[in-house]
Formats: structure tokens, C-alpha cells, sequence
């Protein structure tokens, strides 16, 4: 599996430096507060605000470009139906379909919206490893309970992955077809799911036998090393006051 | 089958935020009810990646192929763990690989998960039905068949509802009903794939198909 | 049954050089098991009536066939398995089922069992944070540990794009990092290529904790034990000098092993080259 978010973790930008869990504080609420604007007129900012942080992150662009392919699919859709079905204001007729004014500025705050959310997630996660992300939100108060189910998930995925690959040549040297569609085939790749499972599910014994003979559920556990200098906070306090000011903006306007 | 962001109204996004905090919350409180719940976690860690992995098989449907969601055996493997699952897996899609959205992560929780803890209650009621294979694969196709179909509709109404369009509600109806319609096939080889799935479970793990 | 005649404190901060404090320390073993039967749901006496002494330092190796009952005799030393009837005692304590006793350690025979944090340094780190040591404290055990096995420059690796035989060694810092006077290892040598087998060997020969091992790997086994068990069907069917054993052709013939080749003498002739 490509894990390719976290390619560029390890490059040295403010945006890295930023304490993770300032970071994800502030970033997300400027997610949200991106994700509220409907305004044309604040369209602008918005979009000169993301390529900002996308800049001072050192990301490249190459980067955010293969990152929007996939979830660029669904939008497009969008982009392409939406004049055609909303509003009532018709600026083109192209034949027996009508462009209307309505959905052209849907789209637009949509598109906008879409590819500025985007390219700051990217931001938040191509500058922070998964993992960082995980334990931030566990000192940020997220339950232990879901926080060691996402470490254990994270850590096992891979390892599931490599299971499935290994199964799934095992099965096509012994002809399973992969492009014809048959019950039989079905009925394989149902036990090769399942197999899966089982494999799994008896490995987390194991694992949950390791776990308690190194102490799990002793109490002193959760040491994570994240301290936010002042720097940090105050970085954090410009982008929640910047977050407030797209929100309030688009309420004026 | 996971909602971008952009298109949601913050009303709805937050609404959804709100209501996977709730469901969240309810089951990390049924979870830390049980007699040993650190038992059970690392179960239900692997089995959630178990079957994140397994949703990537490609099952050839001509021309194309197609990835299943498999949340409603899920929800029968997992219980009180799947809602919390489920999230996790959402949210790793969303950060690794821009699949599904970040402010869309609660809604899209919801669209999948409650269909999923609901195929958790339909599925035990098997104790009461019998175990036998037909038995056991009767419920595994509702589990999938159903799963897949009750979520695709929850999509399928939210977003019709929210696209800023103003669509009469007699067309949008229709839209719902035809788009439903259209996914029919989808489900049955959901189901199907799912029944399969767990006769094989009852065969060589039943213990898996009563839940952690 | 042979007593390390070099015996070394496996505690690191206190040194004995008193002789009468040495004999008293010798003379309590490090893991005592009386009359133990063990038997899971489905399958009955899986151990039957094992009892066993083992001294401080000493190498133990445990040999037998698959399904002999050495991993489940490990997880009951353990005190995650709790046995049917018997009695185990660990440094003069008794092992109650539950216990978190940091002074056991096991070496899972899959180190992806045992690896469960994403980081190799997490990883490390776990027993020695659950030990409710400080920051600092768990940082130098890590790093004691990782040192111990030649791994520390795999600590900010993910555990996942690891070797088995990195994984292997981080495995058993994990364990080392809890600096127990009783380690465990079960099957250490599986799967490994000949280079981290041979420092797998040299770091079981280096260890100062009372070690037991149970292997397939016979020449292993030769290498690092002092003394041998050989163990079928959950008894304990043979108990002292390893060549003794292990030479004994009828005696492991009968129980699912062979001579290990190197006691074998060579009047054997290797396979003929076809040209």
C-alpha cells in the first residue's frame, strides 16, 4: 500500500515545525470555517489564504496535483450536472439543455471550496506524520480506547495487506480469473475475504497476550513529548482569528 | 460512496459531527461496561483492518470491477466496536488518501455506521432463527443486501436534499427512487458476497460471526 | 543438572562479590514449577505433572516436537494461561493468573505478534511506560535495550518496513527493556537468514538474565545451553547435560527429534554433486 501522504513529512517548513496539536486545531477550524463560505466575494481570500499556507509548507505541487485526481472525479461530476439542474436564470442554451446562471455560481463556490479544503488538509497531513496526528488527538482528549485501536489498526494494516497479496497469487497460480465474473469465482474471493478475517482474528490473541504481558492497562502510560512554545500559540491564535474573519466575512457580505 | 467536501451545508456537516460524537460516546460507554474491555480492542483493531483490506478485493463485474463495503457484516463482527471503527477507517481514508472529507467525516460516519450497528441487532436475532447454514446465509445476504442498500439511500437523500438545486420534491423523489433502483444489482452481489462470507465464518470461526 | 559455574548478578546496579550472599542467591531458583497440569477446552493434559527448578544464569534449552506443550508451558510461566493444578514460582513468588510481572519476559515465536506499536521506539517503550518508570528512565532503557541488540539505529523506523530479522531484535529489546531476570524465547531463530541467526546466538550468549529457549534450531540450542529439556506429549522426558541428550540417538528418535549434525560423527557422506 502507497502510503504517499506521508512522503514529506520530514522537510523542514514552518508549517513543520508548528506543534501537531496547534496544527490540527487550527488547520481544522479553518476547514470549517471554509466549508461555511458561500459568497462569491469572499471566494478570493479564500483561495489566496490556502495558497499561501500551501506555499509556506514547501509542499510540492506536483504533490497536491496527484493527491486531487481521485476525489477530483466526484466534483466533476458535480461541475458538469449542476448548471443544468439549478436555478432559474438560463445565460446559454446549448441545444435542449439550459446553463443556468444559479448553478454556474454553485459550482464555483463548490469547486472552490472543494480543491481550498483539499489543498489545506494536505497541509495538516502531508507535514505531520499519521501517527503524530493520532497521538496529538489522544492529548487532545480522544478516548484511549479509540486512540489504541487506531495505532493498532495503522500498525496491522500493512502487515493484512501484505496477507492479502500473498493469498491472492497463491489463488491466481492455481487459476483464479480475475476478469471473468462467476459464482465460483464469487464464492473464492468470499473465502479469501474471510480468510482474512479469521487470519486476523486469531493473530489479535496473540497480540493481545503480548500486550498485557508488557503491561497494558497499567496505569502511567500516555507520556507523549508535545509541548507548544509560545510561538506555536500564537500562530494558532492568528489562524483561529483568520477562520473567525472568513465566517464573519461571509455573514456581512 | 463517501461525500467530498464543499458540497454539505455546515448545518448538515455539523449535524453529523454531532450525532457520530453521540453514537461515539454511547459506544465507548457500552464497551467500558463490559467485563474486560482492553480484551477486546486489539479483536476489534484487527479485524477493522481486516476488513478495510478486504474492501480493496476486486470483484470482476464486467466491464469494470467493483469494491464492496462490507459494512453490514461489520456491524455483525464488531458490535459496540464498529461504530468506533468504522470512524477510524474513515478517517484514515480521508487523511491518507483524500477519500471521503474531513468535514464530511461525521455525516459520512453516520451514512455508514448506523446501517451497520442495525445488521448487528438483525444479525443475533439468528439465536433465536438457528445457526444452520441456510440460516447463517439467509442473514448474512440481508446483512449485506441491507447494509449497502440502507446506506446508498441515506446518501443518496442527503445529498439530493442538499444540492443547491431546486428540484420539486416530487422529481427529487423520483431521482431517489430511480438512483436506488440503480444500485439494486450493486447489493445483491453485497449480499451474496456477504452470505458467502459467513458460512465460511460459521464453518471455520463461528466465533467471530457473535460479535466481540 | 549442571549449575553456571561463572554465575553474574543479572541485576545491573548492584554487584555481590560476597560469597555468602552468592550462595544464597544460588541457592534460590530463579523459576521453581511443582505438579503442574495444564489442559485447554478442547484438548486435555497438554501438560502433564511438569516440575522443573531452574537456577539463576542458567541457559535452558527446551526441545521437543510441535504440539509438546512448550509455548503453553511459556504462557502459564507467564501468568497469562492459568494452569489446571500445580504450582509456579517466580523469584520466590507465586505466579497468580493476571499478574503484570516485568520480571518475566517472553519472545513471541512471530514477531509481528509482539510488535504491536507502530514505531520501533514506541514499541520499546511500552513495558518500561507501563512499569510507571519516568520519562527519562524509559528513555535509557530503550536505549540500553535497542543497544543491547545492535538495533539502535531502527528506532524512529515504522514497524512495518523492518527485516524478520530486525524485527526479531526489536522484539527482544522490547522485552530486554524491561530489564527482566527471566526471559523466555520461543522458537528466536524461525525464519531468520544466517547472518542475524548467528547474532540472534551471539546476543543469547552474551545475556545475563536466566534464559529459556525453546528450538527446533538443535545446533542453536548446543551453542547457548547449558542444559537441555526434552519435552513430548507435556512431559518432561529427559532433563540434563544437552550433548548427553541430544546424542542419545534412540532417545530422540523416540521422541520426533534427531542427533543435531554436528554431534553426528563423519562417517556420514554429504550428498554427491551431480555434474
Amino acid at each position: 500500500m502507497n502510503i504517499a501522504v506521508d512522503q514529506y513529512v520530514h522537510l523542514a517548513s514552518p508549517l513543520h515545525r508548528w506543534e501537531p496539536r496547534c496544527k490540527l486545531i487550527g488547520l481544522m477550524a479553518l476547514i470549517f470555517a471554509f466549508s461555511f463560505v458561500g459568497n462569491l466575494s469572499i471566494l478570493p481570500a479564500m483561495v489566496a489564504v490556502t495558497a499561501a499556507l500551501f506555499i509556506v509548507s514547501k509542499l510540492p505541487v506536483s504533490f497536491m496535483l496527484t493527491r486531487l485526481r481521485y476525489p477530483g472525479f466526484f466534483i466533476l461530476a458535480v461541475i458538469l450536472i449542476l448548471p443544468f439542474i439549478s436555478g432559474h436564470t438560463v445565460v446559454l442554451s446549448m441545444g435542449p439543455l439550459d446553463v443556468r446562471q444559479e448553478g454556474l455560481i454553485s459550482v464555483l463556490s463548490i469547486a472552490t471550496r472543494f480543491l481550498s479544503i483539499l489543498t489545506i488538509g494536505l497541509v495538516l497531513f502531508g507535514t505531520t506524520p499519521f501517527l503524530t496526528t493520532i497521538k496529538s488527538m489522544r492529548a487532545l482528549g480522544l478516548p484511549s480506547i479509540l486512540a489504541d485501536m487506531a495505532f493498532l489498526f495503522f500498525r496491522y494494516l500493512f502487515e493484512i495487506s501484505d496477507d492479502l497479496r500473498r493469498m491472492q497469487t497463491a489463488m491466481r497460480l492455481r487459476g483464479l480469473s480475475l476478469r471473468r465474473f462467476s459464482i465460483h469465482g464469487l464464492r473464492t474471493l468470499a473465502w479469501l475475504g474471510g480468510s482474512i478475517l479469521v487470519r486476523s482474528y486469531e493473530r489479535a490473541d496473540m497480540v493481545y497476550k503480548a500486550m498485557i504481558l508488557r503491561g497494558y492497562g497499567h496505569a502511567g502510560r500516555s507520556q507523549y513529548d508535545l509541548r507548544a512554545s509560545s510561538r506555536d500559540l500564537i500562530a494558532l491564535g492568528v489562524v483561529l482569528m483568520l477562520a473567525g474573519g472568513f465566517i464573519a466575512g461571509d455573514i456581512l457580505a | 460512496m463517501h461525500i467530498p467536501d464543499g458540497i454539505l451545508p455546515i448545518s448538515v456537516t455539523a449535524s453529523g459531527y454531532a450525532a457520530t460524537t453521540a453514537i461515539t460516546w454511547y459506544s465507548v460507554h457500552k464497551i467500558n461496561q463490559k467485563e474486560n474491555p482492553r480484551e477486546d480492542i486489539p479483536k476489534a483493531a484487527l479485524l477493522s483492518a481486516a476488513f478495510f483490506v478486504a474492501s480493496l478485493i476486486h470483484i470482476p463485474v464486467p466491464p469494470a470491477s467493483v469494491h464492496l463495503v462490507l459494512n453490514g457484516l461489520l456491524g455483525v463482527t464488531l458490535g459496540y466496536f464498529a461504530f468506533p471503527a468504522i470512524l477510524i477507517g474513515l478517517f484514515f481514508q480521508a487523511v491518507m488518501f483524500q477519500h471521503g472529507g474531513l468535514t464530511t467525516l461525521g455525516i459520512n460516519a453516520v451514512i455508514m455506521g448506523l446501517p451497520a450497528l442495525l445488521c448487528f441487532y438483525i444479525f443475533r436475532l439468528r439465536n433465536i432463527a438457528g445457526k444452520g447454514k441456510r440460516m447463517t446465509g439467509g442473514f448474512g445476504f440481508s446483512a449485506g443486501f441491507g447494509g449497502v442498500g440502507i446506506s446508498a439511500v441515506l446518501l443518496l437523500v442527503i445529498l439530493l436534499t442538499n444540492i443547491p438545486a431546486d428540484l420539486d420534491a416530487g422529481i427529487e423523489r423520483t431521482a431517489i427512487f430511480t438512483l436506488t433502483l440503480a444500485h439494486v444489482p450493486l447489493m445483491a452481489i453485497e449480499g451474496t458476497f456477504t452470505a458467502l462470507m459467513a458460512v465460511f465464518l460459521q464453518r471455520v470461526r463461528p466465533e467471530i460471526l457473535v460479535g466481540v | 543438572m549442571e549449575l553456571k559455574s561463572s554465575y553474574n548478578d543479572p541485576t545491573t546496579d548492584r554487584v555481590s562479590p560476597d560469597i555468602a550472599t552468592c550462595a544464597e542467591r544460588i541457592a534460590a531458583p530463579v523459576l521453581a514449577v511443582s505438579g503442574l497440569w495444564f489442559s485447554y477446552p478442547g484438548v486435555a493434559n497438554v501438560l502433564q505433572d511438569v516440575s522443573l527448578k531452574v537456577m539463576p544464569g542458567e541457559r535452558v534449552g527446551i526441545i521437543g516436537p510441535n504440539g509438546a506443550g512448550k509455548t503453553t508451558f511459556f504462557l502459564t510461566i507467564c501468568a497469562v494461561l492459568k494452569p489446571s493444578a500445580g504450582d509456579i514460582f517466580v523469584l520466590g513468588q507465586p505466579v497468580l493468573n493476571g499478574d503484570f510481572r516485568p520480571e518475566v519476559g517472553l519472545v513471541f515465536q512471530n514477531p509481528d505478534d509482539q510488535l504491536f506499536c507502530p514505531s520501533v521506539r514506541d514499541d520499546v517503550a511500552f513495558g518500561p511506560q507501563n512499569m510507571g518508570l519516568s520519562k527519562d528512565e524509559v528513555e535509557a532503557s530503550v536505549t540500553e535495550a535497542l543497544s543491547a541488540v545492535g538495533g539502535l539505529e531502527l528506532a524512529d523506523r515504522p514497524a512495518h518496513h523492518l527485516s524478520e530479522g530486525e524485527k526479531r531484535m526489536v522484539s527482544i529489546a522490547g522485552v530486554l527493556a524491561m530489564r527482566p531476570r527471566l526471559v523466555l524465547y520461543d522458537e528466536p531463530s524461525a525464519n531468520l537468514d544466517i547472518r542475524s541467526r548467528r547474532r540472534l546466538i551471539r546476543i543469547l550468549q552474551a545475556s545475563k538474565e536466566t534464559i529459556l529457549i525453546a528450538s527446533h534450531d538443535l545446533e542453536l540450542v548446543l551453542e547457548v545451553c547449558g542444559r537441555v529439556l526434552l519435552i513430548d506429549e507435556g512431559r518432561i522426558v529427559a532433563d540434563g547435560n544437552p550433548i548427553g541428550i541430544m546424542g542419545d540417538d534412540e532417545l530422540m528418535e523416540a521422541h520426533g527429534q534427531e542427533k543435531p549434525h554436528s554431534l553426528v560423527p563423519h562417517s556420514m557422506p554429504h550428498q554427491e554433486h551431480s555434474r
